[in-house]
């Protein structure tokens, strides 16, 4: 479903990402792992079409990003680090204004809204301006806002930052539901998210790849002796710098 | 075109459901109510001077189009100076600063539709903004009577015709004016920098006939082409000629070309 090869993006002398490749298959959930500006954030936006490559490809379903971006906007959902959100508006206002430039048809417009908003649990806040809902919240919204018009693929960077406990839990039932039907690609710092929710795991450091695999795999890797270590041992001892 | 309506719309619902529209418009007719007094004190005193006189037929060469209306018009043209970059300031540079930008570039639509959505809002704002200031030639008309002693024949006190050019004219003004500053606030995060850069350049755009007196030929012509008030005060006298209407035009273009390029350039960088 997602391609990327040799993928490389440079901000004058920086360099964000360096050669990455890896795939993501149809319905599969691939955890996106690496600290602090590592590069994560800069991979998703150029899945987005938001940004361009410097050199390498990226195809969403078989389409270019770059040389067909409305075909690939119109297959991906994202929700970037910062929730991308109108707070001058209600929360209805906002999500009809999305859907309709999703594309959603206009007879189709509320029962989807009423979807993504029942997804999300935001039903109770739809008649609120966002600016005064609570962070928690505000990322929900954000989180409806990618769902609609149910896309083939979800991009999802740091989703559940500023969730309770118990939302989180909802999220992962979430993000669950939506594999098989759905390909996810989901950055987080939680690990623990990874391991209830991700089938794949993709670690990089300072921009290049130093993991791609499915956790069984990862750990049988990364064996110390008997001993097999935690997706956070592996973690620490991969992208430490 | 779908898309375009949607964007439009969002922006609307966004200048009206904050204070923006409301304390811009409300200190564009405050203003243009001072203005309008003062044009319409100066014909009661003129009024009052012919007919002491004892010469009425003195009166019928004053006549509200052109001593209230008239001036009216071209000086609401500086009161749109000072108003258009604070409604165009927001346009694209809040999208960028709010990370709202990030949706836009990623949800299927066109660079155009986003350009376009926007423009129409602008044009939209300035729709409601003349249509607030045909309030005043519209109170001269009730109140105003259209012949003096010598010919009180009936007819409107207005002539009707040279005013609706005139606001025509102030309709281009502000699209021309908006044009420039939706360009300007897609090339910036910051709707200060935004507000600021336009009203410059209109400000320039404004003055530049001031030099036109001391340049003779060719150069004086051109200036006086060049800045904005000449085409205005063609409208507002009723007589605006095709030159006047492609000025407006061109700047209703370019703005909205160049602001398109600005946005696409996201993709490329």
């Amino acid at each position: 479903m997602i391609e990327v090869r040799n993928l490389t993006k440079r901000y004058r002398d920086l360099v964000a990402i360096d050669q990455v490749s890896f795939d993501v298959a149809p319905g599969e959930i691939l955890g996106f792992l690496g600290r602090n500006g590592a590069g994560k954030t800069t991979t998703m936006r150029i899945l987005t079409g938001f940004l361009p490559a410097t050199s390498g490809t990226a195809k969403v379903a078989g389409f270019d990003v770059f040389e067909q971006p409305l075909e690939v906007k119109r297959r991906v959902g994202y929700l970037p680090e910062q929730p991308p959100l109108y707070v001058d508006m209600t929360v209805y206002a906002y999500l009809k204004f999305v859907a309709s430039i999703k594309g959603v048809p206009s007879a189709k417009m509320k029962s989807e809204m009423e979807r993504v908003a029942n997804l999300t649990a935001i039903g109770a806040v739809m008649d609120r301006v966002i600016a005064n809902l609570s962070k928690g919240y505000r990322q929900r919204v954000g989180l409806a806002q990618a769902l609609l018009n149910d896309p083939e693929v979800l991009i999802l960077d740091e989703p559940t930052v500023g969730l309770d406990p118990i939302q989180v839990r909802e999220f992962r039932d979430l993000i669950k539901s939506l594999a098989g039907k759905h390909t996810v690609v989901l950055s987080t710092h939680i690990l623990s998210e990874i391991t209830a929710t991700c089938q794949r795991v993709l670690i990089i450091r300072q921009g290049k790849v130093v993991a791609c695999d499915d956790l069984a795999g990862l750990a049988k890797k990364h064996q110390d002796g008997t001993h097999e270590l935690s997706l956070e041992e592996i973690f620490v001892k991969l992208a430490e710098n | 075109m779908r898309n375009a309506i949607a964007i439009a719309r969002k922006e609307l619902s966004i200048y009206f459901t904050t204070p923006t529209a409301y304390a811009v418009f409300c200190g564009m007719t405050f203003i243009a109510g001072m203005m309008f007094l003062a044009a319409l004190g100066y014909f009661q005193r003129m009024s009052m001077q012919f007919l002491s006189f004892q010469q009425p037929q003195l009166l019928d060469h004053l006549n509200l189009t052109d001593m209230v209306v008239y001036p009216l018009l071209r000086n609401i043209g500086v009161i749109f100076l000072f108003m258009t970059p604070f409604l165009s300031m927001r346009l694209v540079a809040d999208e960028k600063r709010s990370r709202t930008f990030e949706l836009l570039m990623t949800s299927p639509i066109r660079p155009f539709e986003i350009m376009l959505g926007k423009y129409l809002a602008a044009l939209g704002l300035m729709a409601v903004a003349v249509g607030l200031l045909a309030l005043f030639p519209l109170i001269v008309s009730f109140f105003g009577s259209a012949g003096t002693m010598m010919n009180s024949g009936g007819g409107s006190p207005i002539e009707w015709s040279t005013v609706i050019s005139g606001l025509v004219g102030l309709f281009l003004v502000g699209a021309a004016m908006m044009a420039v500053g939706m360009f300007v606030s897609s090339l910036t995060e910051s709707v200060v920098v935004s507000a600021l850069v336009t009203f410059v350049i209109l400000l320039v755009v404004w003055i530049l006939n001031w030099q036109a007196g001391r340049l003779e030929g060719t150069a004086r012509d051109v200036l006086d082409y060049l800045s904005m008030p000449t085409h205005l005060d063609a409208f507002a006298k009723g007589a605006p000629a095709l030159k006047d209407l492609v000025y407006f035009l061109s700047f209703m273009i370019l703005g909205p070309f160049f602001t398109e390029r600005a946005i696409e350039a996201h993709r490329w960088a």
